[in-house]
C-alpha cells in the first residue's frame, strides 16, 4: 500500500478538517448577519415596516335573566388631522367649511377651529385631536367633512378606533356586573362576573395580521387572510333579574345614605334554584358617595352576630338536647359565663327557647348551646360542619371569602368560645354563605348553591349551561325545619323584628346587631361600631325569595340595631316585589330610562306599589316618568301636562280611584 | 454467539437520533413557514407541511424495511442498482415533467419523483462497490478514469436536465477518492483551478498571472524541491489558459442568471444602482433571506412568530431557503444548534466510516457524509450568501419527499452496514 496509516489518517483529518471550517465559516457569517451587520439589514426593513397588529377580540356581553344587556363593547373613534399632508390649494379651500363643519359638531366656534388647524399646519403638527371616544355614527359624519372626506392623502383624516366597555344600566349592580381593568404597568384588576368569567368567557382570543407601514399611521395589510383569527368571546346570561336588582340596588343606597354607613351589601337569592335576582355591594368613597368598590357579599367574611343564632338554636334542636318549649332563665340581662359577662338590650327572664331566638336573647343561646354542649364541643362544631358552615361555597365569582368556625384546639378556641359562637362571635362567616343557609330553611331543607351565570353562550348556541347545584338534600329533620320556620315568621310579627311587620304580606327573618372592631373595647366605647344585618325570606308562607341586607358601621347616633338599619331595606325589596307584583311589567320598561336618576327612585316606587287603578302620588317625580307610570294604569286616562320638569301638583288626588278617560292635570315646573 | 446476534441490531443510535433530531425539526420549520392562516391541519395534504409529515411518516416504514434487509443485498447488487438508476435518468428526457426550468420530476398521479435524488445513493454504491473491488487501484490511472466515469455519467445527465445544482454534489466523491488514495495532485490541481478561477474572475487575467508568477517564484525560493524551468513554465502557461479560459466560459457558456449570481458574490458590479436592481430582482431570495435571518437576533422570533415568515417573504421557504426560517425564528442560538448537530452527523459517519472492516463500507460511508456535507455546505451558504445562489435542498430538513427518502435510504443503508460490520462478509 503506498499510502500508510499516517497518510490516511492525515487525508482523514483534511477531511473532517474542511467540514469543521465549514462550520465555522457558517457560524461566523451567521454572527456577521445578526450581529455585526444586523443593523444595517435590520435599518433595510425589519420591524419598523412590518409587524403583527393584533386585532383585538370583542368582548362577550353580558345578560340579565331575562336577556337584557348590562354589558357591552362598543366601538369608539379617535379623529384627528395631519395639518401637513394636505397641499395648500385644497387646504385653503376646505379649511373654512371644515372649521365650519366641526363647529356644528361640537358647538365651538368655527374661527377657534380654523385657528387650530392653521396653527398646527404652521407647527408642522401631523396630529391634531380634533375629537376624542366618539361613536360610528358621529364617526361616519366626520368623514363626510370637507377636506376630511378627501381621506388620509391629501385629507389629512386619522382615525383611531378603539373599544369602550358599556353599562347600559348605569352603576346598577356595576360591581356584580364587574369589570377588567389594566393599568399603567399592566397590573389588571378584575372585578364581578366580568372578572370572574372574563379571561374563560368573555374575553375571546385577539387576532394577528401582518401589515407593512407605508407612511405614517398608515399600515396595509401583507396577506389576505389573517395570521390568526381574532375570535370574539362568549356571552355571559347572569342570573341578575334586573327589577328586583334595582330595587335592591336602591333600597340599599337610601339606607347607607341615612345611616352614614361605610359600607353594605344584599343579595336577592330565587329559594328554589339558588340563582342570585340582584347582588349590590356599596361602598362609601372619599368623597361621601356610595360606589361599587368591593364584593363584599361574597368577599367579606366577618362575624355575624345575631343571623347565626338561627344556625345555634337549629343544630340544638335537630341534636334533641332542647326543645322549643324548654325553659331558659336568661336573668336580668346580664350573666356570667367563665369569668366573662353576657347581656342582653333587655331582661327577659325565664323564656322559651324558641321565645329566646325571637327576642335575640344572647344569653339565651349562649345558656343553650353551653349546658348542652360544654363537655362535647364537637357535637356542636360537627353539626354546623354537617351543614358545610366552614367550608367556602366554591361561587363562581371570584375572591369568596373563607369561613372559619373554630374547634378545640384551635388558638381561638376557649371556654368561652362556644357561648360566643351560640350568638354569632368567635366565628367568621360571609353574607352569601348566611344567605345560602337561611335560603335552605326556606327551600324546606335543600341547600343550593347560590348561581350568577345561568348560560354561556356564542350567538345563539350554548357553550356551557349551568345547572341548579343542590349542596345538601336536607339539612334537617322536617320537624326542626317547621318549628325554626315558626319562629322566624314570628320574629318578624313579635319579635326583634316586629318594626318590619306589614298586615299585607308576609315574611320571615332574623336580625343581627353584631359589635365590629371591638378589640380594644375603651375605644370601642368612644366609636361604637357594629354591624347590622337581617336574613330572610318571604313569603314566610312557600317563600319565593331569600335575602340578606348587611351594612357596616352606621351613624350610631341614627340607629344601628338590625330592626333599624336592615330591616326596612329587606321589607322595601320584599314589599316591591310582593304587593307590586301586578305592576312589575309597567316598571320593566320605566326602570332603564330613569336607572342614574337615583334619588327619584324611592320616590317613584312609592307610588307605583297602588293598584293600576289607584291614582297615585307623582308629585316630585320627573314629569316625564309621571307621564309613563299615568299612562301604563289598567285604565285608560288622559294626562295633560304643563311644563316638563318635576310634578309639583296633580289635579286628581292620590289614592283616588280613576275612571276611563279621565283627565289628569300635571303641573310640573 | 450471543453477542453476535445481538450485534445485528446493535445500531449506531446516536447516527439515527441526530437524524431524527434534525426531520422532526426540520418539519417545525417547514410547518411554520408554508402555513396559511392560524389553523393548522397537521395532515392537510394540500398543504406542504402535512405532505411532509406524511413522508415523514413513510420514512418510518422505509427505515424498517432498509435494516431488515441483509447488509450484504446492498454490495451484492450495487452494480444493478445503479444501472436501474441511470437508466431512470435516461428516461427523464423522453418522460420528464419540467419544473422550474429543471426537467428532473416524474409525474405518477398527482405526485412527483426525483430521480437524481436517488442517483446520488445509486453512484455512491457503485463507487464504493468499485473500489473495494480487489482488482481495482486507485492509483492506477486506468481505474481512476473508470471511476470517474462511474461518476460522471450522472453528474452529466442531472446537468442536461439544467439541474446544476445535483451536478455539482457529484463534487463529493472527491472526498471519497481522496481518502481511498487517489494522488495529491489531484487535490493540489482542483484547488488551484478553483483560486485561479475566482482570482481571474475577481481581478482579470493580467493579474492573476502576475500572482500566479509571484506564487511559482516564492515556491522555487522557499522550497527545498526546486521546479525546473519547463515545469514553471508549463505551469505558469496552464494558469494563464485557466484565467482566460474562465473568463471566456463565464462570458459564453454561463447562462445570464448564473453569471448575475457569480457576479453578486464576486461583487463584480460596483454601480450602486445596479446592485439595488440585482438586489429586487434575482438577488431578491438572497436579501430576503438575510433579512430574515438578521430579524432573529440571538434567541429569535419564536416559533411561527416570524413576520418575516409568516409573511411569506422568502420565496421557496420551506424548500430551499428553510434555513432563513431557522434564523428568524430560533435565531443565532437555533441556527449554531442546527450547524452543530449536522456537523456532529457528519463527524459522526465519518468515525463509523473509519472502523468499518470492509472497504465497501468504509468507501460508502465516506460518500454518505460527502454527499450530506456537499448539500449541507451549498445550501447554506447560499442562504446566507457565502456562495453563489445554487438550488439544491437542505439534507432531511426541506420539504420534498424525494429528498427525504434519499437521504433515508442514504444513511440508513450506511447504518445497516455499520451495525453488520464485525460479521464476516
Amino acid at each position: 500500500m503506498a499510502v500508510n496509516e499516517k497518510g490516511i489518517l492525515n487525508r482523514l483529518y483534511f477531511i473532517a478538517g474542511c467540514m469543521f471550517v465549514f462550520g465555522f465559516a457558517v457560524l461566523f457569517k451567521l454572527f456577521s448577519i445578526q450581529y455585526l451587520q444586523g443593523d444595517k439589514y435590520r435599518a433595510l426593513v425589519e420591524k419598523r415596516d412590518v409587524q403583527n397588529i393584533t386585532i383585538p377580540a370583542n368582548r362577550g356581553n353580558v345578560y340579565s335573566d331575562k336577556g337584557g344587556l348590562l354589558a357591552t363593547s362598543i366601538p369608539k373613534y379617535n379623529i384627528a388631522i395631519d395639518a401637513v399632508v394636505s397641499p395648500t390649494k385644497k387646504f385653503e379651500e376646505f379649511v373654512g367649511p371644515l372649521a365650519d363643519s366641526l363647529s356644528k359638531y361640537s358647538g365651538k366656534s368655527a374661527s377657534y377651529y380654523e385657528k387650530a388647524i392653521r396653527k398646527a399646519r404652521a407647527n408642522k403638527n401631523q396630529y391634531l385631536l380634533l375629537a376624542k371616544n366618539i361613536n360610528y355614527t358621529d364617526y361616519v359624519r366626520f368623514r363626510g367633512f370637507p377636506l376630511l372626506k378627501l381621506g388620509a392623502i391629501p385629507g389629512g383624516l386619522i382615525v383611531s378606533q378603539n373599544t369602550k366597555r358599556e353599562f347600559p344600566m348605569g352603576a346598577i349592580a356595576q360591581r356584580s356586573i364587574g369589570y377588567e381593568r389594566f393599568d399603567e404597568d399592566g397590573n389588571v384588576t378584575r372585578a364581578g362576573i366580568d372578572g370572574a368569567f372574563g379571561v374563560k368567557y368573555l374575553r375571546g382570543t385577539d387576532g394577528k395580521r401582518l401589515k407593512q407601514k407605508i407612511g405614517k399611521n398608515k399600515w396595509k395589510p401583507l396577506t389576505d387572510y389573517n395570521q390568526v383569527e381574532p375570535k370574539d368571546g362568549y356571552d355571559v346570561y347572569t342570573t341578575i333579574d334586573v327589577n328586583i336588582q334595582d330595587i335592591a340596588h336602591h333600597s340599599l343606597l337610601g339606607q347607607l345614605e341615612y345611616y352614614e354607613a361605610e359600607h353594605g351589601c344584599v343579595v336577592v337569592m330565587d329559594v328554589k334554584t339558588g340563582e342570585i335576582k340582584a347582588i349590590s355591594n356599596l361602598g362609601k368613597t372619599k368623597s361621601g358617595e356610595y360606589y361599587e368598590k368591593r364584593n363584599y357579599a361574597v368577599w367579606e367574611s366577618h362575624e355575624p352576630g345575631s343571623t347565626f343564632k338561627v344556625m345555634a338554636l337549629m343544630a340544638a334542636l335537630e341534636d334533641r338536647v332542647i326543645d322549643t318549649s324548654t325553659v331558659i332563665d336568661t336573668k336580668r340581662g346580664s350573666k356570667r359565663f367563665y369569668g366573662r359577662t353576657i347581656s342582653d338590650s333587655h331582661g327577659h327572664g325565664e323564656i322559651s327557647a324558641a321565645r329566646a331566638l325571637e327576642v335575640s336573647s344572647n344569653i339565651g343561646l349562649a345558656t343553650i348551646i353551653d349546658e348542652n354542649y360544654s363537655k362535647n364541643p364537637e357535637k356542636f362544631i360537627d353539626r354546623l360542619k354537617s351543614w358545610g358552615l366552614n367550608k367556602p361555597l366554591g361561587v363562581s365569582i371570584m375572591g369568596e371569602g373563607n369561613p372559619v368556625i373554630p374547634e378545640p384546639g384551635d388558638k381561638i378556641w376557649s371556654r368561652n368560645a362556644l357561648p360566643s359562637m351560640a350568638y354569632g362571635y368567635n366565628l367568621r362567616i360571609t353574607p352569601l354563605q348566611t344567605l345560602t343557609f337561611y335560603n335552605a330553611i326556606a327551600n324546606n331543607g335543600e341547600m343550593v348553591k347560590p348561581r350568577f351565570i345561568k348560560a354561556v353562550k356564542e350567538f345563539d348556541k350554548e357553550i356551557e349551561v349551568f345547572e341548579k347545584e343542590v349542596i345538601n338534600k336536607k339539612i334537617c329533620s322536617d320537624k326542626t325545619l317547621g318549628e325554626i320556620q315558626e319562629i322566624m315568621k314570628n320574629i318578624v310579627v313579635r319579635g326583634t323584628g316586629r318594626k318590619l311587620y306589614s298586615p299585607n304580606f308576609s315574611m320571615a327573618g332574623k336580625t343581627g346587631t353584631a359589635r365590629t372592631e371591638y378589640g380594644n373595647y375603651e375605644e370601642w366605647r368612644k366609636d361604637r361600631k357594629y354591624i347590622s344585618s337581617f336574613a330572610g325570606y318571604f313569603p314566610a308562607e312557600n317563600p319565593k325569595y331569600s335575602c340578606i341586607v348587611v351594612i357596616h358601621k352606621p351613624s350610631t347616633k341614627k340607629g344601628f340595631y338590625g330592626a333599624d338599619v336592615t330591616g326596612p331595606v329587606f321589607k322595601r325589596i320584599a314589599q316591591k316585589i310582593f304587593t307590586d307584583t301586578p305592576l312589575i311589567d309597567e316598571v320593566n320598561s320605566l326602570d332603564v330610562k330613569v336607572a342614574s336618576v337615583q334619588e327619584e327612585y324611592n320616590n317613584f316606587y312609592e307610588t307605583t306599589k297602588t293598584y293600576k287603578t289607584i291614582m297615585p302620588n307623582v308629585v316630585g317625580l320627573p314629569a316625564m316618568d309621571a307621564l309613563a307610570l299615568l299612562e301604563n294604569m289598567d285604565v285608560k286616562i288622559k294626562v295633560k301636562l304643563n311644563g316638563n320638569g318635576i310634578v309639583k301638583a296633580q289635579s286628581v288626588n292620590k289614592s283616588t280611584k280613576l275612571k276611563d278617560n279621565q283627565i289628569v292635570t300635571l303641573k310640573a315646573s | 454467539m450471543v453477542r453476535e446476534t445481538n450485534r445485528h441490531f446493535k445500531f449506531d443510535w446516536i447516527t439515527i437520533i441526530l437524524f431524527f433530531l434534525l426531520v422532526s425539526f426540520g418539519w417545525l420549520n417547514i410547518l411554520s413557514a408554508s402555513h396559511i392562516g392560524s389553523t393548522v391541519d397537521y395532515f392537510d395534504f394540500s398543504q406542504p407541511y402535512g405532505k411532509q409529515l406524511i413522508f415523514i411518516l413513510l420514512t418510518l416504514g422505509l427505515i424498517v424495511l432498509l435494516l431488515a434487509i441483509d447488509a450484504k443485498f446492498y454490495e451484492r447488487f450495487s452494480s444493478l442498482i445503479y444501472v436501474i438508476s441511470m437508466l431512470s435518468l435516461v428516461g427523464l428526457f423522453i418522460f420528464g415533467k419540467n419544473v422550474n426550468g429543471a426537467t428532473s420530476w416524474y409525474g405518477i398521479g398527482g405526485m412527483t419523483l426525483q430521480p437524481s435524488e436517488f442517483a446520488k445513493v445509486a453512484t455512491a454504491l457503485a463507487v464504493a462497490k468499485y473500489i473495494s473491488d480487489l482488482n481495482t487501484n486507485i492509483k492506477n490511472f486506468g481505474d481512476q478514469l473508470k471511476t470517474f466515469a462511474i461518476i460522471i455519467t450522472p453528474a452529466l445527465l442531472v446537468l442536461l436536465q439544467n439541474d446544476t445544482g445535483s451536478t455539482i454534489v457529484y463534487g463529493a466523491f472527491f472526498f471519497v477518492l481522496y481518502r481511498e488514495g487517489l494522488p495529491k495532485y489531484y487535490l493540489s490541481i482542483a484547488i488551484s483551478i478553483i483560486l485561479l478561477s475566482i482570482l481571474s474572475l475577481k481581478f482579470g487575467a493580467v493579474i492573476t498571472s502576475a500572482i500566479a508568477i509571484a506564487v511559482i517564484m516564492a515556491y522555487h525560493f522557499l522550497s527545498k524541491k526546486k521546479l525546473r524551468l519547463y515545469e514553471s513554465m508549463l505551469i505558469l502557461i496552464a494558469s494563464l489558459s485557466i484565467s482566460i479560459g474562465v473568463k471566456f466560459f463565464y462570458q459564453n457558456v454561463l447562462q445570464p442568471h448564473q453569471q448575475d449570481r457569480i457576479s453578486l458574490w464576486l461583487r463584480l458590479e460596483k454601480d450602486p444602482a445596479k446592485l439595488q436592481r440585482m438586489k429586487q430582482t434575482f438577488a431578491y431570495n438572497l436579501n430576503e433571506s438575510e433579512k430574515a435571518i438578521s430579524s432573529g437576533g440571538l434567541s429569535g422570533t419564536g416559533f411561527m412568530e416570524g413576520t418575516r415568515t409568516t409573511g411569506k417573504f422568502v420565496p421557496e421557504q420551506h424548500t430551499d431557503y428553510i434555513f432563513s426560517t431557522v434564523g428568524e425564528e430560533w435565531g443565532f442560538i437555533g441556527s449554531t444548534l442546527v450547524v452543530i448537530v449536522f456537523v456532529l452527523l457528519l463527524l459522526r459517519i465519518l468515525h463509523l466510516a473509519e472502523l468499518q472492516k470492509s472497504q465497501f463500507s468504509r468507501v460508502y460511508g465516506y460518500s454518505v457524509a460527502g454527499i450530506i456535507f456537499i448539500h449541507f455546505l451549498i445550501n447554506i451558504g447560499m442562504v446566507m450568501g457565502l456562495i453563489p445562489t445554487i438550488g439544491i435542498p437542505l439534507p432531511l430538513f426541506s420539504y420534498g419527499g424525494s429528498g427525504l427518502w434519499a437521504f433515508t435510504i442514504l444513511i440508513f443503508i450506511f447504518i445497516k452496514l455499520d451495525s453488520n460490520r464485525i460479521n464476516e462478509w
